[in-house]
């Protein structure tokens, strides 16, 4: 008891107070599992947890003059809240640390949030999977990817990058969604690296740059729906016009009056495709799953099926799935 | 996911306790800190949630250091700092800190040192670190409201209990009240406490089913009468001058323990400081601003001096005078010496948070809430249980 017999220091004579929030102490970084746009995702042994295994995503964050942005905290804020509700298709933020500021005066603070760490995504589970996955599982983690969408949404929380990749497939077949809820973070920083970020799950609105809600991620999860099928993309463009092309070769180009303004594209620069039968491309696929995907991939975000809508599309509820 | 909610033994064994501060003592600096809390944001116009979250910051960042490391008006100016940054209504730190020094004395506003914006601005990271990022926090004002909404009965009186209770919610944060119930609890209880005062007794409610034998059975399970009066007594005792005897000024730079006259014979009378934070042997009934939706406005001054006068619901539990010698402590549990910024324990060291938010998706199992320490001297009360929606 006797062993802090010290006047109340000052913080600003401690020079250790960022040693002694070191991360580094609780979690120990085993490798690197990707690098995204915006930063690293490390496997790392959870110390104080009996070598849990967890991922730790290291986001490096811009301080102000007052400290740690408004917007980041809000952000961390509703992650942590989210988590309350244990949503089975989300994955779990187990904590949120920081690393100290890396240098003396150096105007960033690098921030570590930790996740469950799953096994798999669902790019690499499509990739290794033998043959085509079935009829059941197709749907049941398509319920899966849209009750985690809607939860999201009922949270206003866009995820605006909804993709093979970040979706997670655990070892019993569960998908969770990880990846959100920290736009604004991103935004106000620069980018890590120049990783390309891939196309193919951009809705039109986004592709051609003009404002975007949540319906963008039910464009997303239609593609990804469509891929369980096929597990190949539905739509893999290489730049941003060609994606255009793609999705507009699906489902016909847009009417004139549906182009939306202020667009620097104009309509005509796109041959005018007639829309294509979601059955020639989707063979062998359940009549009301290529309804649901259908519904998903439709031009106008206020014409969208919404996650919930697509919760009660009769694909699911005809079935049960759960 | 981290735990807020203690035990009464844990409340008593804190750092601060183990760093050699006595429990009086710290209460006090607990009290005095959510009071500048307080007495800041109103001054800045911030609302009653901000303030409240800045609060909560300030009694859980103590369950993990000592008011010896910590000095706490500049923990308590952190606190607001975030608050105010987390409930979107941000403070410029340099602002903050402006209107600190205009409450504080010279002296106590020493101890922000050269830079007092490098001071605050240094713990907010470590203040983010303690409180695990756990932002969000709810409070009762919410649920006061919620609660009034269904109850039936003369509408002025109604009005005049809610205004009381939402006095009671204030001085509440004074308490470590936030540390051991859930915001539900404590609204349950202060408006329990408030119509007992104002006589507004509820005979019928909205909503009622013949199971309910009070108003509250409607909202949280399994509320014993011994936790209401447990609940309100830790307010009530705020407004008894035996609370307000102990703890030197400022925590010793030495422990007692070392400096036994300190502690041997606490003075009888109220400490006399020219500080309008040190004042507290008046009722601290200071109405938080409220929100510009809520027609409920905070209760007028004149109702403060009028609690004194109600007789105690039932006997005082903890309203003896100080012992002329230290309290035996707790044993202190064998462990690693106590280091100053020691990382707080890990998260595991409570069980994960069992009061999930309003269910979002339906066939989530409520949760059985664990046993809680029992309040003397009845039995354990039962841990209150949500039902599911």
């Amino acid at each position: 008891m006797s062993s802090s017999s010290t006047s109340p220091p000052s913080l600003n004579s401690i020079g250790d107070v960022n040693a002694l929030f070191q991360t580094a102490k609780k979690y120990e970084e085993l490798n690197v599992i990707g690098t995204g746009a915006y930063g690293t995702v490390y496997k790392a042994r959870d110390l104080h947890n009996g070598g849990q295994i967890v991922a730790m995503k290291k986001v490096k964050v811009a301080l102000t003059e007052d400290g740690i942005p408004l917007s980041t905290l809000r952000e961390i804020a509703l992650l942590r809240q989210l988590e309350a509700y244990r949503h089975p298709n989300i994955v779990r933020l187990l904590d949120v640390c920081h690393g100290g500021q890396s240098l003396e005066r150096d105007q960033q603070l690098v921030l570590f949030l930790v996740f469950e760490h799953v096994e798999q995504d669902l790019e690499s589970y499509l990739k290794r999977a033998p043959g085509p996955l079935s009829e059941n599982r197709i749907r049941s983690m398509s319920y899966d990817i849209l009750s985690g969408v809607d939860f999201l949404h009922s949270h206003r929380i866009v995820h605006r990058d909804l993709k093979p990749h970040n979706l997670l497939v655990t070892s019993s077949g569960r998908v969770k969604l990880a990846d959100f809820g920290l736009a604004k973070t991103y935004d106000t920083e620069m980018k890590l690296t120049s990783v390309v970020v891939t196309l193919w799950y951009r809705p039109p609105e986004v592709l051609l740059g003009v404002s975007y809600n949540t319906a963008v991620d039910v464009w997303s999860s239609g593609c990804v729906l469509a891929q369980l099928h096929t597990r190949a993309p539905l739509l893999a463009g290489s730049c941003d016009s060609e994606q255009l092309h793609c999705i507009f070769r699906l489902i016909g180009r847009p009417a004139k009056h549906e182009w939306p303004q202020n667009v620097s594209i104009v309509v005509d620069s796109f041959p005018d495709y007639p829309p294509q039968d979601l059955a020639d491309i989707l063979p062998r696929v359940h009549p009301q799953a290529l309804d649901l995907i259908k519904g998903m991939l439709v031009f106008d975000p206020a014409k969208r099926l919404t996650a919930l809508d697509c919760l009660e599309h009769p694909y699911f509820t005809d079935h049960a799935p759960h | 996911m981290p735990y807020w909610y203690y035990d009464k033994k844990d409340l008593l064994n804190t750092p601060s306790f183990r760093d050699g501060i006595l429990n009086e003592a710290e209460n006090r600096y607990r009290k005095e800190g959510a009071r500048f809390i307080i007495d800041t944001g109103s001054k800045m116009d911030l609302g009653y949630n901000t303030v409240a979250t800045g609060v909560v910051y300030f009694h859980r960042f103590y369950m993990f250091h000592s008011f010896r490391t910590f000095p706490r008006y500049i923990t308590a100016c952190c606190c607001l700092f975030l608050a105010g940054k987390v409930e979107e209504t941000p403070k410029k730190c340099k602002d903050i800190i402006k209107v600190a020094k205009s409450l504080l004395t010279e002296q106590k506003f020493g101890i922000f040192g050269e830079d007092p914006k490098e001071e605050v601005m240094t713990l907010e990271r470590i203040l983010l670190q303690t409180i695990k990022f756990d932002l969000q926090v709810e409070h009762p004002y919410g649920y006061l409201l919620k609660y009034a909404k269904c109850l039936k009965g003369d509408k002025a009186k109604l009005q005049k209990m809610v205004q009381m209770a939402w006095t009671f919610v204030n001085d509440s944060l004074c308490t470590t009240l936030c540390l051991q119930w859930e915001p539900e609890v404590i609204a349950v209880a202060l408006m329990f406490l408030a119509g007992k005062l104002s006589k507004f007794d509820v005979v019928d409610w909205n909503g009622r089913i013949p199971k309910h034998n009070a108003w509250w059975d409607m909202f949280v399970e399994d509320i014993t009468m011994e936790l209401l009066e447990d609940i309100c007594h830790q307010v009530l005792d705020l407004y008894s001058p035996q609370t307000q005897q102990t703890g030197s000024d400022s925590p010793p730079n030495q422990p007692p323990a070392k400096q036994p006259k300190n502690e041997k014979k606490p003075s009888v009378t109220p400490p006399t400081s020219a500080s309008p934070i040190a004042v507290v042997s008046k009722p601290v009934l200071t109405p938080i601003k409220n929100g510009a939706d809520i027609k409920i406005e905070p209760p007028k001054v004149d109702m403060r001096f009028s609690y004194p006068a109600y007789p105690p619901l039932y006997p005082p539990m903890y309203n003896a005078p100080p012992p002329a010698i230290p309290a035996p402590r707790l044993p202190i549990p064998p462990g690693p010496p106590i280091i100053p910024y020691s990382e707080p324990p890990p998260a595991n060291r409570f069980p994960p948070v069992n009061v999930p938010p309003p269910n979002y998706y339906a066939g989530m199992p409520a949760r059985p809430l664990p046993p809680r320490g029992p309040i003397p001297p009845g039995p354990p009360p039962p841990r209150p249980y949500y039902p599911p929606p």
